[in-house]
Formats: C-alpha cells, sequence, structure tokens
C-alpha cells in the first residue's frame, strides 16, 4: 500500500518512473521512450496529457512558493467551482483557509480515508474506495473581487486589477454561472477524483462556502509523435489548442507572464499570487461543422489538421507565423484569431497570457443542439494587460460568430501554500490583520 | 465525421482549383447580387414604415395597436437578417434577446424589439418605453442608410442562405425568440422566405449541374410550407404554443437539413 508520506516527498517524474516500470516496457511498447521523452523534455501547460500515461501514483505536491494547478501541465480533466463565503470577520477567513489547506494537503497526497461507526454517515463519499491515490489532483483557491468589495476589513486590500468581469459584445451572461466570493480549479488523472475532491471540500466547508456554479471539462489525451513531443490537443472546433502558450517549464518566462511580483503595484501579501480568468465559451458545433474547410483555417490561421501557421502550411503547430512578411494579410487575415491575439509586434508580449483550457460536453440546448464549449482559463500577472486586452483585440473577430461567452469570472489565485505548516491565504490574513 | 468532411473539404479544394470555374461564377453572380441588393432595400423599407407605425403606437400608449404591430413588423426584418448581422451593433440594438444580458430583463442595457415586446406582453403596458422606441427606430433607419452604401459581398449573400437556417436552428425552433408575444411562425416566416430569395437567385446559375441538390431542398423549402400553412391565421399566424410537438419535429428537421444542404451553396458556386 501507498505511503502518503513517501509520496510527498517524491518527485513528481519519480513517481512516473516508478509508473513505468510498473507497467514494464511490454505494456506500453514503443511508446514508453517517446512518452517518458515527452515527460522530461516538456513540462508545459500546453502539452496534452499523454495517452496510457497516467498514474493514481501521479502527484503534484500542493506546497510550494505558488499553488499547484497554475504552470503544471494539464491532467485529462479539470473544473472550475465558484462560491460565496460566509466569513464575517478575519477569524472566520482564516478559519475556512484552514481547512480548504487541510483538505487539499490530504486530497493531493492520498491515503486511507477514515471510517466511523456504520450508524453515521461516512465521512468520506467513498468514489475512490478505501485509500486515496493523488491521482494527479490539483486544486488552486483563488479569490473574486465581491470577497473584498462586500467586507470593509478587507476591501483596502483587493488586488490592483481585480474586478468584476463585465460584459464583452459578443456575451450573453448568464447570471447563474457567473462571478462568486471564491473560485476552486479542480484538476486530475480522472473525473472522478475532480469530483470526490468536490465532494470533500463541500462537506467539510458546509459552514463556510455556498456553492453557486460550476463547470467541468477535459483535455483530450493524445499520443507522443515520433520525436516524443506531444502535439497539443484539440478543441471542440477539430483544432489544436495551445500551441502559442508560453512554455510554463520556463520559470522566468513564468515570472514574468504569470505571477505577480514585488514590483508589480500589488498590495505586497498577493506577491507570487496570479490573475484567474474563467470563460464558460458555448461553441456552435453544428454551425461549425457546416462551414467552409478553408474559412474555418482563415478563422483561426492555423492548417487545421497539423495546426501549423497558415504562412507554413507545410510546417508543424509550433513554427511561428512571420506577420512582418504577410503585411496585406494574404496568409493570415488580419482578423484571424491568432493574429489578432497576438500580433507578434514589440507591443504584444506584454499581453502575453498562460492559457489552460478545458473542453466541455454539457447536454442539449432547448433547440436540441450540442452544448459543447471551452471551460478557457488563463493566468496572468496583470488582469488588464493580460486577459482583458486579448479580449478587447478579439471584439468582433470573425470567430465570434461560432461561439458565445455565457458565463465565468475573474479571481485572484492566492500565493502558494509554503509548506506543511502553511494556510493558503496566510499573507492575506496577516495583512487583515495588520491592518 | 471529422474523416468524412476532411475528404469533402478535399473535395471541395479540388473543385476550387480550377480557378476558371470560379471566376466564372464569380462574373454570373453579378446579376442576382444586385437584384438581392433590391430584396434587402425593399424589405429595410418596409421595416422603417413599420417601424414607424409601430413606435409611434407604443409612444401614444395603445397597447394593443402595438401588440398588433409587433409581428409583422419583425418579418422584413427576420427576411434580411444575414445582412443586417453584418453590422453587428445594430444587430445588437435592434434584435438582442434576454439572454444577452447578465440582468436579463431587467438589465438597462436590453434594448430593441424584443426589450418592447417584453413590456407590451409581460408588462400589459408601454410604461418607460418611449426611449426605447426612439432609439430603435433610429437604429432601424440607420441600418436603412448602411445598407444602401454597402457592397455586397458574394459569400455573404450566398452565405446568408445558411446562416438563416443557422439562426432558426439554433435559437429560435425551441420558440425562444419571441418569447414573450410567441409570434415565433412570423419571424420564422421571414427567415425561410429571406433563404429561399437566395436559392431562387442563384439558382439559373446550378440548375443543370445540381438538379438533385436544388430538388432536395425545394422538397424541404415545401415541407416548411406546407407546414406553416396549417398555422396560418388572417395575414399571420397563431401562436407558437398551438405548434403541435409532431409539427415542430418536421420544421426542426427541414432547418437542419436545410441549413447542412444550403451550406454547400458557396462552396458550389466556387466562393471562397
Ligand atoms: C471558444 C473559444 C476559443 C477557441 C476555440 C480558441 C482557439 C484557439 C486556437 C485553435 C488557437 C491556435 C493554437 C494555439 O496557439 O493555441 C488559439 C490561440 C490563441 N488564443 Fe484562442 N480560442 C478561444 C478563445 C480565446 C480567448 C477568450 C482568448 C483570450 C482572450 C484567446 C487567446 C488566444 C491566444 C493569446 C492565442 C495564441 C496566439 C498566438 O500567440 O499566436 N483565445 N486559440
Ligand atoms: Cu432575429
Amino acid at each position: 500500500m501507498l505511503d502518503p508520506k513517501d509520496l510527498r516527498r517524491a518527485p513528481r517524474s519519480l513517481d512516473r518512473r516508478r509508473l513505468l516500470q510498473g507497467l514494464g516496457a511490454a505494456a506500453i511498447g514503443g511508446s514508453l521512450t517517446g512518452a517518458a521523452r515527452a515527460e522530461t523534455e516538456h513540462h508545459s501547460v500546453a502539452d496534452a496529457p499523454v495517452a496510457n500515461a497516467a498514474s493514481q501514483l501521479d502527484h503534484v505536491p500542493y506546497v510550494g512558493v505558488h499553488q499547484a494547478g497554475v504552470v503544471n501541465p494539464r491532467p485529462a480533466n479539470g473544473m472550475v467551482a465558484s462560491f460565496d463565503v460566509l466569513a464575517r470577520d478575519v477569524d472566520e477567513l482564516e478559519a475556512l483557509f484552514r481547512t480548504l489547506t487541510a483538505r487539499i494537503a490530504f486530497l493531493t497526497t492520498g491515503g486511507p480515508v477514515p471510517m466511523l461507526d456504520p450508524k453515521l454517515p461516512p465521512p468520506d463519499s467513498g468514489l475512490l474506495g478505501p485509500v486515496v491515490h493523488p491521482d494527479n489532483l490539483t486544486v488552486t483557491v483563488s479569490l473574486g473581487a465581491s470577497l473584498f468589495d462586500d467586507r470593509p476589513w478587507l476591501k483596502a486590500l483587493k488586488p490592483t486589477h481585480l474586478q468584476r468581469m463585465t460584459r464583452f459584445p459578443n456575451d450573453a451572461l448568464d447570471a447563474d454561472i457567473c462571478h462568486g466570493d471564491l473560485s476552486l480549479q479542480i484538476c486530475a488523472n480522472t473525473q472522478d477524483t475532480t469530483i470526490h475532491a468536490l465532494r470533500d471540500i463541500i462537506k467539510a466547508t458546509s459552514r463556510q462556502l455556498i456553492l453557486k456554479w460550476k463547470q467541468e471539462g477535459n483535455v483530450p489525451v493524445v499520443l507522443p509523435g515520433p520525436d516524443g513531443r506531444a502535439e497539443s490537443a484539440r478543441n471542440f472546433l477539430g483544432f489544436r489548442d495551445g500551441s502559442a502558450n508560453p512554455d510554463s517549464s520556463d520559470a522566468a518566462e513564468m515570472d514574468r507572464v504569470v505571477w505577480v511580483g514585488p514590483e508589480d503595484g500589488e498590495p505586497a501579501w498577493a506577491t507570487g499570487g496570479s490573475y484567474q480568468a474563467v470563460r464558460i465559451i458555448r461553441n456552435f458545433v453544428e454551425r461549425w461543422d457546416r462551414t467552409p474547410f478553408g474559412e474555418q483555417e482563415r478563422i483561426f490561421g492555423r492548417a487545421k489538421m497539423s495546426g501549423a501557421p497558415l504562412d507554413k502550411p507545410d510546417g508543424s503547430e509550433f513554427d511561428v507565423p512571420d506577420y512582418a512578411a504577410d503585411p496585406e494579410g494574404r496568409a493570415t487575415p488580419h482578423d484571424a484569431h491568432i493574429r489578432l491575439a497576438n500580433p507578434r509586434d514589440a507591443a504584444a508580449s506584454a499581453n502575453t497570457i498562460l492559457r489552460r483550457p478545458f473542453n466541455y460536453s454539457n447536454g442539449v440546448t432547448r433547440s436540441g443542439q450540442l452544448d459543447q464549449g471551452l471551460l478557457f482559463i488563463c493566468y496572468q500577472a496583470d488582469l488588464d494587460r493580460g486577459f482583458i486586452t486579448v479580449q478587447r483585440k478579439l471584439n468582433g473577430e470573425p470567430l465570434e460568430e461560432y461561439i458565445k461567452p455565457v458565463g465565468g469570472g475573474y479571481f485572484f489565485t492566492l500565493p502558494g501554500i509554503r509548506d506543511a505548516a502553511d494556510l493558503v491565504g496566510s499573507s492575506l490574513i496577516a495583512a487583515a490583520r495588520g491592518a | 465525421m471529422r474523416i468524412s468532411s476532411f475528404a469533402g473539404a478535399s473535395a471541395l479544394a479540388l473543385v476550387l482549383s480550377s480557378g476558371a470555374f470560379a471566376q466564372e461564377a464569380s462574373l454570373d453572380l453579378v446579376e442576382p447580387i444586385a437584384e438581392y441588393k433590391i430584396y434587402v432595400s425593399e424589405n429595410v423599407a418596409k421595416l422603417v414604415e413599420d417601424t414607424t407605425a409601430f413606435v409611434a403606437a407604443v409612444k401614444a400608449g395603445e397597447v394593443d395597436k402595438a401588440k398588433a404591430l409587433f409581428a409583422p413588423t419583425r418579418v422584413s426584418y427576420e427576411a434580411i437578417e444575414p445582412i443586417a448581422e453584418l453590422f453587428s451593433d445594430l444587430d445588437v440594438a435592434i434584435d438582442s434577446r434576454a439572454d444577452d444580458y447578465e440582468k436579463a430583463e431587467a438589465d438597462p442595457e436590453f434594448p430593441g424589439f424584443h426589450r418592447i415586446e417584453y413590456g407590451l406582453w409581460e408588462k400589459n403596458s408601454t410604461e418607460g418605453l418611449e426611449p426605447v422606441a426612439d432609439k430603435l427606430l433610429a437604429d432601424v433607419k440607420e441600418l436603412e442608410s448602411r445598407i444602401a452604401s454597402l457592397t455586397f459581398p458574394p459569400e455573404k449573400v450566398v452565405g446568408g442562405a445558411a446562416v438563416l437556417m443557422e439562426e432558426v436552428a439554433a435559437t429560435k425552433i425551441s420558440g425562444e425568440e419571441d418569447r414573450y408575444s410567441h409570434t415565433d411562425l412570423w419571424d420564422f416566416r421571414g427567415n425561410f422566405d429571406g433563404a429561399r430569395k437566395i436559392v431562387e437567385l442563384v439558382r439559373p446559375l446550378i440548375a443543370d449541374k445540381e438538379a438533385d441538390f436544388l430538388k432536395t431542398v425545394d422538397a424541404n423549402f415545401d415541407t416548411v410550407d406546407t407546414t406553416l400553412l396549417k398555422y396560418k391565421d388572417g395575414d399571420g399566424y397563431v401562436t407558437y404554443d398551438k405548434l403541435s410537438e409532431d409539427d415542430r419535429k418536421v420544421l426542426a428537421a427541414a432547418v437542419n437539413t436545410l441549413a447542412e444542404d444550403l451550406s454547400t451553396l458557396r462552396g458550389k458556386l466556387g466562393l471562397d
């Protein structure tokens, strides 16, 4: 059986090596070296989960300078759940953070679930059986503007750019799936693990959190290519999504793009945190499937099958488009999604965001169409320069005919839980007490 | 599914790569597009005329009269929606729905026809609608003037037939569009007429090569016509709630098939 303490200490690659050994080369056949290499060489959010390589023992440490679940590669399943917070004073907020931290520590580390007298309800839902395995679980805690705005004792500590999400021209926001005081991004190899974590946390925080909305999604698993590198997974419009994401294994780049630093004009407690933008974006997939292939490619500015930029049609998704050589937009139209989102001029690098989306498939609309889309999540050190600026550039893009943002919100991802004695949000609590 | 649409696309690429065909097609389109522009201009003129009367009734507080004018006024807008939608700011101002706003009906930003529809049917009143009505008339007139100076892009005109069917398929077939007045069948009429007009205009260009295609399309339009005819009431239609479940399914299947078929019209005409 698995000793949680061992796991906590084991670096992730060790777990992985153990897994690969455990499965044996024969079980994975030719893809073993590919998978292993993909694992060691690339460790980026853009990388899709590799088929048949996930294990229940995969483990992401919940402690660190930053929270887990932001720069880690996406596992196959993810969700965002948003809550109202009751906390009326600092003590109650701290109590909430304490409970959350304890649950996160247990759930992401794993171990046997406690048993009680059978005359009582069981303390664990039992979804994962008698022993919880980490299964790559991350739980990322972020706070909405309303948490600060509605509390005089917290208001002065609100991160500079944190605000309530407002409507963009193509939005049709449904109040039932927007905003919230606190968001949890929960990601794991399997859906059962994300749901188990959510149910565990709901049960443990019933006095402090009220669930407002949630959206689940997944990233299709892919087989690594011949070079060992996993290609980006496809979204529900059939295009590779993630190709041009910044490299989240590059710590310096993440400090620039994602993490709030001491010089960012944010309250000191926020250093090491990030802004999380969540958008639930419906895709009109029937209509998309009836759109000419060439137009689909021009709408994104990429080749549908390979993901290559349109000015390098024989290249790969990792080739970089050269817009300077295409001033008239002959290869890549000026209103193509990728050209608007990132014109790749000197100014645009200030607007880089780290996208971490999941596809969702919910059910059927009243009109008998599929309710599918993208649970778009992105992280950035400055919400205005990041998501909001990029979305403004995208306003009016031809893709809008096929998508409808219907929900989501803006949140501030708390700095990391430094060690086993620390709490999520401890710097905020300390600041609130000091104030 | 993905594989078959890919195969379809490469077949299309083959067609498109015979440049002569595309060239010839776009020359041939000059006349249908000129004719379509006349059709759109007539409809938008009618829209301005009808909206003027509708708005006057709203401002005079004549609830019953305004209710009676609501559905017929919208028909000419619905018929030319693919062109109106080229001006997305105006389309939002004229025809957006409560769902487009976070506070739904209570949202102060909720404008246009459906804002007025909400007041007339849900509140049985024109109270507070005067500025909304004035703005609607101004927007409709602005639409007329923008259309007058618009060069109609051929792919938008030909693609418009499919766009109209997509609109019905995505959010109208369920009766969501006119949810307070339930006058949806009037809108359907406008949407189908607008789509069929486009097919009629390009018919001579593909009549020989695409006889089977046109036969299928005609048959589906006819299904729609006979189905809607059952619900005719005077110059218009009974309310959406009278539509039987069976007929709703018949309409839904016809709309989906028309959307599928008409989505190939651009390609068939060599338009990229
Ligand atoms: C349903 C909605 C969306 C879909 C289907 C979609 C899809 C795509 C695809 C296929 C790419 C090209 C591959 C890649 O680099 O990942 C891309 C790139 C990108 N998208 Fe989106 N996207 C959506 C929404 C958004 C939103 C809301 C934003 C931000 C406001 C955004 C920002 C970007 C950026 C920054 C890039 C990279 C551009 C570059 O650096 O070349 N996307 N998207
Ligand atoms: Cu409409």
